[in-house]
């Protein structure tokens, strides 16, 4: 069945920055936003070779084997997620799989309009969790990443260790993230309560950060961990790349260095910073491993988002039709997202090619 | 061109599309036949096959189940000539892959499975009803009632399982902190008040133990996937249920329910209880008490038994060698309720091998092979005469059975897990509360009714 898997597929439709010149759909055959794009390049790259049918059908046979594959692996499980959101799939439907009966809309009635569904409550809260989580994670990220490339892109001594370091938690498996700061949480034992409370006596009071409202900041701060050491790698190759000149020539035209920041480097890395803010926020809006293994199935209405919710009632519960439509309506989001962020960035990669 | 491309994309995700249709309808093929063969096989003769292959899934029981499993059944094998397969499943995913084996025919002949879940898989239709072979392990009368009535559904005919091995929960202390607080530990934990008394004491007057701090008592909170077992006792011992005598409504939320989830989001919410432990998970707080810094807990009896074992190095000697059981407390009922659990075998209906399935089951039955595996996990046998001796010699053993006796578990119904998941929830939440300063009763009421409604809605799905 595989119908657990729309969500994750997501990040796969957003659009590289560049698309490669002789087989377009080679690599995303299936997003929508190169689609436009692509008659056009696909006619000037294809007139010299009109007449030959053979050639033609080359590219085609070409990729015929990855296309396949996506289908298998993308398509025809986000499709069967999508029918199964029409049925009543339930513990007791739940050995009928497919044949299960229709339900309509029913699913996405009950969770979008019947406040008094109580098998949806929780769910209003998950989605601001989420969204808080989301925009936390990805100003966190995006901004702890530039903030340590610019510091990193300095010539100083132990520049090579420093970036290494900095690159460690990277390396981190999101799973284990998790378990490592579950016990560094920890309100009487846990290390950030020692420092805080018993070495540097910032705070009198031990704070419960796996209770209550701190719980979102104990998901968020190691998500943001774990997230800066990527992207202060791509910072960092992309200030790498401009050219010392034009801050040379700014500040021999008396810019100082904030304004050498605002008008040069922060105008060049645009669509960098386009790209990552487009799968930051995708990749947290999507966020399972880290509050399930910190605060377990259910971590409390502080701290559920979309996606521990979704699984809980889907796995847990069996009720893959309710998790079903659930899982749509947060990829539908997603679509929204992904195209609000273009209507926004479009220009930065037209322009950047 | 595009439209060329569009029309080649969909003939491929026909193409890949109708493989996986008929790739579906083969599995159920195979499975109704293999159905009807193994059917076949039951109602003629009852010779094994020698060298028959049996597979069966073991959840991790103890510290080394697949290896402890395999020497339990090799005189099964040595006699029958039937080859055990003993296939490891982790407790974390075992409801899945029990789940979808039972739906799709692929999975082994035999299963274990919580006691709990049993009613829940029986709905799904995949598993054999044992209703007619069950008379040669005894029947019903062979077993205490409460571990019968595990292998049944509520208001419906059929056996689905057979008991495997009891487990329940007691209070867990330690010898040498009563003593220093001058406590009795025949009276200590009695009934709610001298429970309440004893942990009072213990806050006041032993708060540490060789110069470390010790807790008088620790829950685990919402991360505990066995939540429910440590607050419904107390619901129970306030006269209250989780759902009514015929399982068509939901009662969590009645006076008495609530009396004995207050009692004990009290002991949190009064600090008897460490609100730290309410970050930790089942394991880890069961680890607290091993290395001293918990007086008293809730465990079950695989805990007593790896006091004994040297290899447990999460034991403190002072810990270890001061371990003491006592039944669970009375409640305003006047009984002492604790919850008892454990394991059932179930057979698959898609097993090619019923006979040789069942005999393994009969083997896995007998007294003394309960008698044998129960002791190496630290668990009891579930047959009554078996689990009767187990409690001879050892007073902490002879406490444990005493608990066992006011065991008592949830209704025997297909959404149970649901409900329970929904419970968790909830009571997680309460608890959660209660350590941010305590709970009041309105507060404890409204979170009690949304349990309460979101177990209505759960017993009101249907097939339809």
């Amino acid at each position: 069945m595989g119908g657990a898997g729309p969500p994750s597929r997501a990040p796969s439709s957003g659009p590289p920055p560049r698309t490669p010149p002789i087989h377009p759909m080679s690599s995303t055959p299936l997003t929508v936003e190169v689609a436009d794009e692509r008659p056009e390049h696909a006619r000037r790259r294809r007139r010299p070779f009109a007449g030959g049918l053979s050639k033609r059908r080359l590219p085609f046979a070409l990729i015929a084997p990855a296309l396949l594959f996506m289908v298998l692996v993308h398509v025809v499980p986000t499709a069967a997620g999508v029918a199964l959101s029409f049925k009543n799939l339930n513990t007791f439907t739940f050995s009928q799989l497919f044949d299960a009966p229709w339900n309509g809309f029913a699913n996405y009635d009950s969770i979008l309009f019947d406040q008094a569904n109580p098998l949806r409550s929780g769910m209003g809260q998950a989605a601001v969790n989420t969204l808080q989580y989301t925009f936390l994670t990805t100003v966190g990220t995006l901004g702890g990443g530039l903030g340590i490339a610019l510091l990193l892109n300095r010539k100083m001594r132990g520049q090579r260790i420093a970036r290494t370091l900095m690159l460690t938690p990277w390396i981190v498996p999101s799973f284990v993230v998790a378990v490592i700061w579950g016990f560094m949480w920890q309100s009487d034992v846990g290390i950030v309560n020692k420092v805080l409370v018993d070495y540097l006596g910032i705070l009198s009071e031990r704070p419960t950060w796996l209770i209550g409202e701190n719980s979102l900041w104990a998901i968020t701060i190691p998500s943001i961990w774990r997230g800066i050491p990527f992207a202060m790698l791509l910072f960092l190759a992309a200030l790498q790349s401009i050219p010392q000149d034009l801050s040379e020539a700014a500040s021999i035209d008396g810019a100082g260095p904030w304004r050498r920041f605002r008008h040069i480097t922060l105008p060049l890395l645009r669509p960098l910073i386009a790209v990552q803010l487009l799968f930051t926020v995708i990749y947290s809006a999507y966020q399972f491993t880290i509050p399930y293994v910190m605060l377990g199935s259910n971590p409390g209405p502080d701290a559920d988002l979309m996606m521990t919710l979704i699984v809980r009632q889907s796995f847990s519960n069996n009720l893959f039709g309710f998790g079903a439509a659930a899982s749509v309506l947060l990829m539908l989001a997603m679509f929204v997202w992904v195209a609000i962020w273009y209507a926004t960035f479009r220009r930065d990669l037209q322009e950047s090619r | 061109m595009s439209r060329r491309f569009i029309r080649l994309m969909a003939l491929v995700a026909a193409m890949a599309l109708s493989t996986a249709l008929l790739a579906a309808c083969g599995g159920d093929d195979e499975e109704r036949g293999g159905g009807s063969g193994g059917a076949a096989a039951a109602a003629g003769d009852t010779a094994l096959k020698k060298g028959t292959a049996v597979r069966l899934w073991i959840m991790n029981n103890g510290p080394d189940p697949v290896k402890d499993t395999e020497r339990l059944v090799q005189p099964f094998e040595q006699k029958t000539g039937v080859d055990v397969k003993v296939e490891l499943v982790g407790w974390d995913v075992q409801f899945d892959r029990i789940r979808n084996a039972a739906v799709s025919g692929e999975g082994p002949d035999i299963t274990q499975a919580g006691t709990t879940q049993v009613p829940f898989f029986a709905a799904l239709g995949g598993f054999e009803d044992l209703s007619d072979r069950v008379s040669d392990l005894g029947g019903s009368e062979a077993y205490p009632e409460g571990v019968w009535s595990t292998t049944q559904v509520q208001g419906q005919e059929g056996t689905w399982a057979t008991p495997w091995f009891t487990e329940a929960r007691a209070i867990y202390y330690r010898k040498d902190v009563l003593k220093q607080a001058g406590i009795d530990p025949k009276t200590a934990f009695a009934d709610w008040d001298a429970f309440r008394t004893t942990l009072e004491t213990i806050k006041q007057k032993v708060p540490e133990v060789g110069g470390k701090p010790i807790q008088p008592f620790g829950t685990p909170g919402k991360k505990a996937f066995d939540l429910v077992h440590h607050v419904m006792p107390f619901v129970w011992d306030a006269g209250g249920a989780e759902l009514n005598d015929d399982a068509s409504k939901a009662t969590i939320a009645s006076p008495q329910a609530q009396q004995g989830v207050k009692y004990f989001a009290d002991l949190v919410g009064d600090g008897l209880a460490d609100k730290a432990q309410l970050e930790r998970d089942g394991t880890q707080v069961e680890n607290q008490f091993k290395a001293g810094r918990l007086a008293v807990w809730m465990g079950g009896p695989w805990v007593l038994q790896s006091s004994e074992r040297e290899d447990d190095d999460k034991w403190t000697k002072a810990a270890r060698e001061n371990v003491g059981i006592a039944p669970m407390p009375a409640g305003p009922s006047g009984k002492g309720f604790t919850f008892v659990g454990g394991s059932n075998l179930m057979m698959l209906k898609s097993s090619k091998h019923k006979n040789e399935a069942w005999a393994l089951l009969k083997y896995l039955s007998e007294p003394k092979v309960q008698t044998e595996y129960a002791a190496l996990m630290g668990m009891f046998p579930s047959k009554a005469d078996a689990q009767a001796q187990a409690g001879e010699g050892d007073e902490n053993k002879a406490q444990f059975l005493k608990a066992i006796q006011q065991g008592r578990s949830y209704a025997e119904i297909p959404q149970w897990g649901q409900i329970e998941n929904a419970y968790k929830g909830r009571f997680g939440e309460i608890l959660d509360q209660a350590a941010r300063g305590g709970i009041d009763d309105a507060t404890l009421s409204t979170e009690l009714r949304k349990a309460q409604d979101e177990a209505d809605a759960l017993l009101a799905q249907n097939a339809g």
